[in-house]
């Protein structure tokens, strides 16, 4: 059994897992009606190339790549685009978005399987990854086959696929693990063929045994990581499985190495193995504000609300709804807004699960200097975003935050830390851009 | 389709630990009991009556501080003005009038806390600034206030050579008629002045140093500030600060290990003949070190400059012990590495992950 590893740093929310880690995934027929977001991914939204009135197919694109990084949108279902509209959505206020309404899951268009692609040509299936749509599956949602195309000169020779799901709550990831190994293996040979890696391993949290035992007994290599948040946080993921420190401001193909997370491996399986665009995604519906927490396999545009509804609906009184884990997860407004390719979860938080503390001022306690994976000192930016002091942010390290919100976790004092060190990040891009101007 | 509903929506992270300001001050209250208890053993009813005319002071001075600057005063029952109280009081003689601690503790909180903008703004130790006003403006109280352990029981005027002090070479130097209960360090830091007769001040500081000695300092049966004897009852207080997760223990063992260390080299008479032991368990080291020396808003953030300040502080508190005008250098020494704690924090700046040092 290999060594159980970590990163510095890092705090331990309970994790609360127990609540869906249970639960098999069940898969949800398409809504009566799509809302299908045109900006799941991260950059440049989709250009609508559809209009009202307007019959799709399944797997048909709905919006065109719009740069580089950017990527297509497909349609679901087969049906009817109804409206092109700005919706609300889980990640930000509101987006472009394809309503459709649904006739049917059926047939539909998908490209072409690439069978044999341990032999195709690496352009291609980067390509297919591009025409697929598919995006990281972890939460960020960055263009995959943007990480597939190193720039010259960069040589990768480490992949590691990310099966930590660090985030409270969350489940998906765990049991997909579990119920599509398979698919998850295939995606992993297949993103290490076009990296050139030759040993990929797949990091999991040593709460999740069954998934270690399941992949290693299929001869996948294992990297074993201590429960602590946040794990799965890419810099941290790559330090504690390979010892290697991303620079600050640097990507990880800086030390050569590519994380991919698991859901994106079987969505990668999917669009080269099946032609299968990216139109699901397995999230986790958890929390104790919903009666039946579980794990579902759901259309992209589904709603939340009958995300919810499948878990047999709110339990009471909810105080918050999440889209994502609870650290770095956005509180939805509406439970209206639909499920994009990045939606890794939704949670109905009752009263007493959400932190109920009054903001009071700091106390200088250092607690949150002690936890900062990214060995930062937040209460510095934080104190220096407060008064408005945006260079002294910027040279307090503003820009290196990840927003995991550790430090706001264990500050005492309530502070919204993170809410001010994203605020100082805004402030500083621009002071930076008027610099440069 | 059914109505959809609508949330209240927040910045993330959405759930946090159950630690709070409140509960960590309350904490530090429950820390700080034991060593009450000890000082009602040692310095009877007294004792209790002091603390209790301080930590109301405190209270009482943070309610009217907030209301005359009309800021919400529940911060006033925060607990942290009991802190304040609590160690103000731990940090004067037994024997001084009441309204002396009162007086200290308003000043504390008035001048030292709120006047600089109050919980987390304050730039030095409420309750040692609030000492030194004391020291600094009724010094023979201060200094003379001094009662022997179990005085009041016993009903003995001095109890002496319980404390370890030698009362015969007291006597013989004319200083005992100024002392109801000597304290360690104000013997040991008369046989520093005993220049011309080295045999005499050798054989005080053996009898200070010796097994005796150090075990009553252990226990807490020797003269000294209301709540700075009893090192076992301040350990017993330090351990559950530990198990709360509150007390973080860079700052504690750097200053505990640079007043040893500084202790061995120049806490005796020449080089390397100090006693650590002795200068660690004596004065207010111990309850400076894990109580004053451990306050959050006055000390630095950074791991590095937890470390840097308890150092400082140590080797400072030794300085003053041998070559200052004061037998003891706890407080000053905190107060002093206090003002330093903004350049500290500058300096010791962490790389940041990733971040690649700048030409060293």
């Amino acid at each position: 059994m290999s060594k159980v590893k970590s990163f510095a740093g890092g705090t331990h929310p309970p994790g609360n897992k127990g609540l869906s880690s249970g639960a098999a995934i069940v898969r949800l027929p398409a809504p009566g009606v799509v809302t299908v977001p045109l900006c799941q991914h991260l950059g440049a939204p989709s250009k609508p190339v559809v209009k009202p009135g307007d019959e799709v197919k399944k797997g048909s694109v709905i919006g065109e790549q719009n740069g580089f990084i950017s990527l297509p949108t497909h349609s679901p279902v087969n049906g009817k685009v109804l409206r092109v509209e700005n919706a609300p959505m889980p990640h930000m206020r509101s987006g472009p978005a394809v309503v459709i309404k649904t006739e049917s899951e059926d047939g539909g268009e998908v490209y072409e399987p690439i069978a044999n692609w341990e032999n195709a040509d690496i352009p291609a299936i980067i390509n297919r990854v591009k025409e697929a749509g598919v995006c990281g599956m972890g939460g960020a949602s960055f263009p995959t086959y943007v990480k597939l195309s190193p720039p010259k000169g960069v040589k990768i020779d480490t992949l590691i696929i990310n099966g930590v799901e660090c985030e409270p709550y969350l489940t998906a990831d765990h049991r997909l693990m579990l119920e599509r190994t398979d698919d998850l293996i295939t995606g992993m040979k297949i993103l290490a063929r076009v990296l050139g890696v030759s040993d990929p391993c797949i990091g999991i949290e040593v709460n999740k045994p069954d998934a270690i035992e399941l992949l290693e007994k299929k001869g996948v290599r294992v990297v074993r990581l201590k429960v602590q948040y946040p794990q799965g946080a890419e810099k941290q993921l790559i330090y504690a499985a390979v010892g290697r420190e991303v620079p600050a401001g640097g990507l990880p193909l800086n030390v050569g190495v590519v994380v991919q997370n698991v859901g994106t491996c079987v969505a990668v399986a999917d669009a080269v193995c099946k032609g299968m665009p990216s139109l699901r995604r397995i999230t986790t519906v958890s929390g104790l504000g919903v009666n039946s927490p579980g794990n579902f396999e759901v259309c992209v545009g589904t709603p939340v609300s009958d995300l919810i509804a499948a878990a047999g609906g709110y339990s009471g009184d909810v105080e918050r709804l999440i889209s994502g884990g609870p650290m770095m997860g956005m509180a939805m407004f509406t439970d209206a807004a639909p499920v994009t390719k990045g939606t890794s979860g939704i949670l109905a938080m009752s009263p007493e699960e959400v932190r109920d503390v009054e903001e009071g001022p700091c106390i200088h306690c250092g607690k949150c200097v002690d936890v900062c994976p990214l060995n930062l000192v937040p209460c510095a930016i934080a104190t220096a975003s407060e008064f408005a002091m945006w260079e002294d942010a910027e040279k307090a390290g503003a820009l290196n935050c990840m927003a995991c919100g550790t430090c706001s976790y264990v500050c005492p004092a309530g502070r919204y830390l993170v809410h001010y060190i994203k605020r100082a990040q805004n402030e500083v891009r621009a002071l930076i851009r008027a610099r440069e101007a | 389709m059914a109505e959809n509903r609508v949330f209240d929506i927040a910045v993330s992270p959405h759930v946090g630990s159950s630690q709070n300001t409140r509960r960590i001050m309350w904490d530090v209250v429950i820390a700080l009991t034991p060593a009450l208890i000890a000082a009602f053993w040692f310095f009877g009813p007294r004792a209790i009556m002091l603390v209790a005319a301080s930590v109301g002071a405190a209270v009482l001075t943070e309610w009217l501080c907030l209301k005359f600057m009309k800021r919400p005063v529940n911060f006033a029952f925060d607990g942290s003005a009991v802190v304040t109280g609590l160690l103000l009081a731990y940090n004067v003689p037994a024997g001084v009038p009441w309204w002396l601690p009162v007086v200290g503790s308003a000043f504390a909180i008035a001048v030292a806390k709120q006047a600089f903008g109050g919980l987390g703004h304050n730039i030095v130790n409420p309750a040692l600034l609030g000492r030194a006003f004391l020291v600094a403006s009724f010094p023979v109280l201060m200094t003379a206030g001094w009662i022997a352990p179990m005085q009041w029981k016993d009903g003995e005027r001095i109890d002496v050579q319980a404390c370890g002090v030698p009362t015969a070479h007291l006597m013989e130097s004319g200083e005992l008629d100024a002392l109801s209960g000597a304290t360690p360090l104000n013997a040991l830091k008369q046989t520093f002045s005993w220049e011309g007769e080295p045999e005499r001040s050798e054989e005080v500081r053996a009898m200070l140093f010796s097994k005796e000695s150090i075990k009553n300092l252990f226990m807490g049966r020797i003269g000294g500030c209301i709540g700075e004897t009893s090192v076992i009852m301040l350990f017993l207080g330090a351990i559950y600060l530990i198990l709360r997760g509150v007390l973080e223990l860079r700052l504690p063992l750097s200053y505990l290990g640079s007043v040893a260390l500084f202790g061995w080299l120049f806490g005796g008479q020449g080089w390397f003949d100090g006693n650590p032991l002795f200068h660690l368990l004596a004065g207010g080291v111990i309850l400076g070190g894990f109580f004053m020396v451990t306050d959050m808003v006055t000390t630095p953030v950074t791991k590095k400059g937890r470390i840097i300040f308890g150092i400082g502080a140590g080797l400072l508190t030794m300085v003053i012990r041998r070559w200052g005008g004061y037998p003891e250098g706890c407080s000053y020494s905190i107060l002093l590495m206090n003002l330093g704690t903004p350049l500290i924090d500058r300096y010791t700046k962490p790389l940041s992950f990733g971040e690649v040092k700048k030409n060293g």
